[in-house]
């Protein structure tokens, strides 16, 4: 690297409740340079990012621009520096029209306090044009598609005169000509001297745009060059790791008949999805975000209705439009993103854990106190949950801890079939181990088991099958000796797909 | 491991700290009521006699009826503006089923049944038709009086049975018979909510809709269940109303109860987005409503500043609420 940077973040570490999430990394980005930030989910990307963006504020460790130390102490002051920060998640106002978004708390007024529309227009009118970007800045945003919102993301970030535009993922909502059309642009802002920072798990966009690159693995930097004298190969191989001690869950035992038959299920958001799951089976799902797993387990759990095709539990067709009659039919989902869609944060530990399975505490149709403790007391120590008092609100807890109460409330349902969508998310390492340890055992017992996760070795980890989704079709299955992380990411990412399905 | 333990300790450390403050925000309505109780007998020695007392129990009895029913659908995270409009239809309805079959009882079904059935309305508005129970409820509360004025013709009816006003104007030991039933009421909703999976429900639904549906909870039944319900407690608080005087007013009656009845779940400490609140805070926010009407008649303030008072105690007690 040259001596002389534009942006410079130095030695920065950064914790989270105790857990070091950044342990020393260091950025350098070059003035006009496209630089990739790279590394799994869980690598420190975002966090660091976000340390820049004046979002989090770092332990240690300094940022320099232009040689000159400055401080981040709230986005605001990140903006004033010339930096924007693209999220994965636009932040548009959909019911706005395209000027108003651009200028969106920065208005052009006169004198009077009157708004200049004509004037936002004609400036609008301009960026977007120099973008090569034909809208009217007078339409609806709503009304736009979602590569023009992306464009009039970075049409603001020009306007703010950005020095340096992060883009975190841009291309995950945008087709194959969209994203030319960003890299022609991306182009030719490096030549009027922007930097950019992109953050893409799609390798191949990389390697034709970018200049330099910066890996990060569990918090730390582990390499960092220049784009020209690597090849995707080795780059993936740096992002996995090799010495990651992750050792498989052995686990052999004889798989009983079919649970779960899936057949040629198909909404908008996934579609043709074929599968089989077996008693004592434990399979996988895995993919990159928005390939539409998430969407697929919820429609056969009832909870998504719009969709085709027949699901036949133990050999049985069944319609199921409502998660009760999941239930019903022996399925039960430990669903992601825990606290939206697992716990209820004003009910106590025991009565979240009771709460799929009323029937079993219930005596001439009035709850019985007791029975819940005493199932609690069980599950306590089955599932190792630390929690003095089970009657505080369980958002008290833990998040290792919480997930823990939500696999004992289905565990209480008794389902033969249990879904886990990303049950580790958020959880630090020692419960991660415990909850594969769980789901484990619990295939020994016979119960069939899908996991859903966005992290590649979790699911080569524990799973005996693996499929790996992209855009809502699966895309390759393996057994879990077949599998290795390198040929999971290139069917995730859809640079490889299998032509003929199997099974 | 031993990491973990630290964290553990110092939470526990943290409660015994914020005890006092927990012990303020669970029972803040209990205290208030104590204070204003105390309050009112030094300010007037007449507020302690017992007849007194009867009385403010006997006055808060309709509302505090329609309360518990409100009580439930704000916990379910909803709320209902028709009650004072549906009492009313329910009365003019019951009058005349009354009038035309000469039986009591075929009067005090036919309110409990209009009240369950407009209840029962709102209920489906809600959970199928996905309109919020604001709009729903508002809905409601214009088409059940209308219906009520064309009914009565915009005036009131009266019973023509002799017996029926024995339901109200009568009395057991010392109590009135709609303050025995307000308790009764309460004691149910009380059971129903808290010894049950029906009020599991509702608690549940009321704090996280998804993750209640993602629990395998019928949610759509469970409001529907919740409108039926208070639909049902405002036929019970028609019949009161309407053997009380022997007439109803297709115009007057029950107006603005649906507003008092929401104070008093409020004052009792339920959230307004649901989740989180308790029967017996309404109990006690009721009986405050209660006491506050009593003292201001005691005292001489004049009626047309007794709404302010109300509206200043209804703002104060979400204030403090507040502070969590």
């Amino acid at each position: 690297m040259t001596s002389n940077p534009f942006i410079t973040m130095q030695e920065i570490k950064k914790s989270f409740n105790g857990v070091p999430v950044l342990k020393g990394v260091t950025l350098q980005v070059e003035q006009g340079e496209i630089h990739a930030l790279l590394g799994e989910n869980g690598a420190g990307k975002s966090t660091l990012m976000n340390i820049l963006g004046g979002v989090h504020q770092p332990d240690s460790g300094a940022i320099y621009i232009n040689g000159e130390e400055v401080k981040m102490l709230n986005p605001r002051v990140s903006q004033e520096h010339g930096i924007s920060f693209i999220h994965q998640e636009l932040n548009m106002v959909s019911d706005l029209r395209v000027y108003e978004n651009m200028f969106l708390g920065s208005e052009l007024r006169n004198k009077f306090g009157f708004l200049k529309v004509e004037e936002m227009c004609r400036q609008t009118h301009e960026i977007l044009s120099k973008l090569g970007v034909d809208i009217d800045p007078k339409e609806y945003v709503r009304n736009l598609a979602t590569s023009y919102k992306q464009l009039i993301e970075i049409s603001k970030a020009l306007l703010h005169k950005s020095r340096l535009i992060i883009m975190d993922e841009p291309t995950t909502s945008l087709a194959e000509h969209e994203v030319n059309r960003l890299f022609g642009l991306m182009k030719n802002l490096k030549n009027s001297g922007v930097s950019i920072i992109y953050i893409s798990h799609k390798l191949k966009e990389i390697k034709e745009v970018c200049d330099g690159y910066t890996v990060l693995r569990d918090g730390e930097l582990v390499r960092t060059g220049s784009m020209e004298h690597e090849d995707i190969e080795t780059i993936t191989k740096t992002m996995v790791g090799k010495a990651i001690s992750q050792e498989r869950f052995l686990h052999e035992h004889p798989f009983g008949p079919v649970v779960l038959d899936v057949n040629g299920l198909t909404s908008n958001a996934f579609k043709d999805i074929n599968f089989a799951v077996r008693k004592g089976e434990i399979v996988g799902f895995t993919g990159l975000a928005g390939d539409g797993r998430t969407e697929l387990f919820e429609s056969l759990f009832g909870y998504r209705k719009k969709y085709t095709g027949e699901v036949k539990i133990n050999g049985q067709v069944v319609k199921i439009d409502h998660p009760r009659k999941a239930l019903k039919a022996g399925m039960g989902l430990v669903p992601r993103d825990r606290k939206e869609n697992a716990i209820i944060k004003d009910l106590s530990v025991l009565h979240n854990m009771s709460l799929s399975s009323m029937g079993n505490f219930e005596k001439g149709g009035f709850i019985q106190d007791k029975e819940e403790r005493t199932k609690f007391q069980f599950y306590k120590e089955a599932l190792n949950i630390k929690v003095h008092n089970p009657r505080i609100a369980i958002d008290k807890l833990s998040g290792g801890n919480q997930q823990k109460v939500i696999i004992a409330k289905w565990l209480e349902a008794e389902t033969e079939l249990l879904i886990f969508d990303n049950p580790t998310q958020g959880i630090d390492v020692g419960a991660k181990q415990e909850i594969y340890q769980q789901i484990v055992e619990l295939a020994k017992l016979g119960k069939a088991v899908i996991i859903l996760s966005s992290e590649a070795p979790e699911v080569m980890r524990i799973c005996h099958n693996i499929n790996v989704m992209f855009h809502g079709e699966i895309t390759a299955r393996f057994t879990a000796d077949e599998a290795n992380e390198e040929e999971i990411m290139n069917y995730a990412t859809g640079s490889k797909r299998e032509v003929a399905q199997i099974g | 491991m031993a990491n973990v333990d630290v964290k553990e300790y110092q939470r526990e450390t943290h409660t015994t700290k914020s005890r006092l403050s927990w012990l303020w925000s669970e029972y803040s309505v209990i205290i208030a009521f104590i204070i204003l109780f105390i309050g009112s007998s030094i300010l007037n020695p007449r507020f302690l006699d017992m007849n007194n007392q009867l009385n403010i129990l006997m006055q808060v009895s309709i509302i505090g009826i329609i309360a518990m029913g409100m009580t439930v659908v704000m916990l379910s995270g909803g709320i209902d503006l028709s009650v004072g409009s549906v009492l009313a239809l329910a009365g003019v309805i019951s009058v005349l089923a009354l009038n035309a079959s000469g039986s009591i009882l075929v009067g005090v079904f036919t309110a409990l049944l209009v009240g369950s059935f407009a209840g029962f309305l709102n209920g489906l508005m809600v959970a199928k038709g996905r309109i919020a129970s604001f709009i729903a409820t508002l809905g409601m509360m214009a088409g059940a009086r209308s219906i009520a004025l064309y009914i009565a013709n915009g005036g009131s009816v009266s019973g023509e049975v002799s017996g029926f006003t024995m339901i109200a104007n009568s009395d057991l030991w010392i109590f009135d018979v709609p303050v025995l039933i307000f308790f009764a009421m309460t004691a149910l909703v009380f059971v129903l909510m808290h010894k049950t999976r029906f009020g599991r429900y509702v608690y549940a639904l009321g704090s996280n809709e998804k993750a209640a549906l993602l629990s395998a909870i019928r949610v759509d039944r469970m409001k529907i269940g919740v409108y039926t319900l208070i639909g049902t407690l405002v036929g019970v608080a028609a019949v009161i109303e309407t053997s009380r005087l022997n007439s109803i007013s297709s115009s007057s009656s029950g107006s603005q109860y649906e507003l008092d009845a929401i104070a008093a779940v409020i004052i009792g400490g339920t959230r307004m987005t649901g989740g989180r609140g308790k029967i017996i805070g309404t109990l006690f926010g009721v009986l405050i409503l209660g006491i506050l009407n009593n003292m201001m008649n005691l005292t001489n303030v004049s009626p047309h500043l007794q709404g302010f008072v109300k509206g200043l105690i209804i703002i104060i007690a979400v204030v403090f609420q507040k502070r969590e």
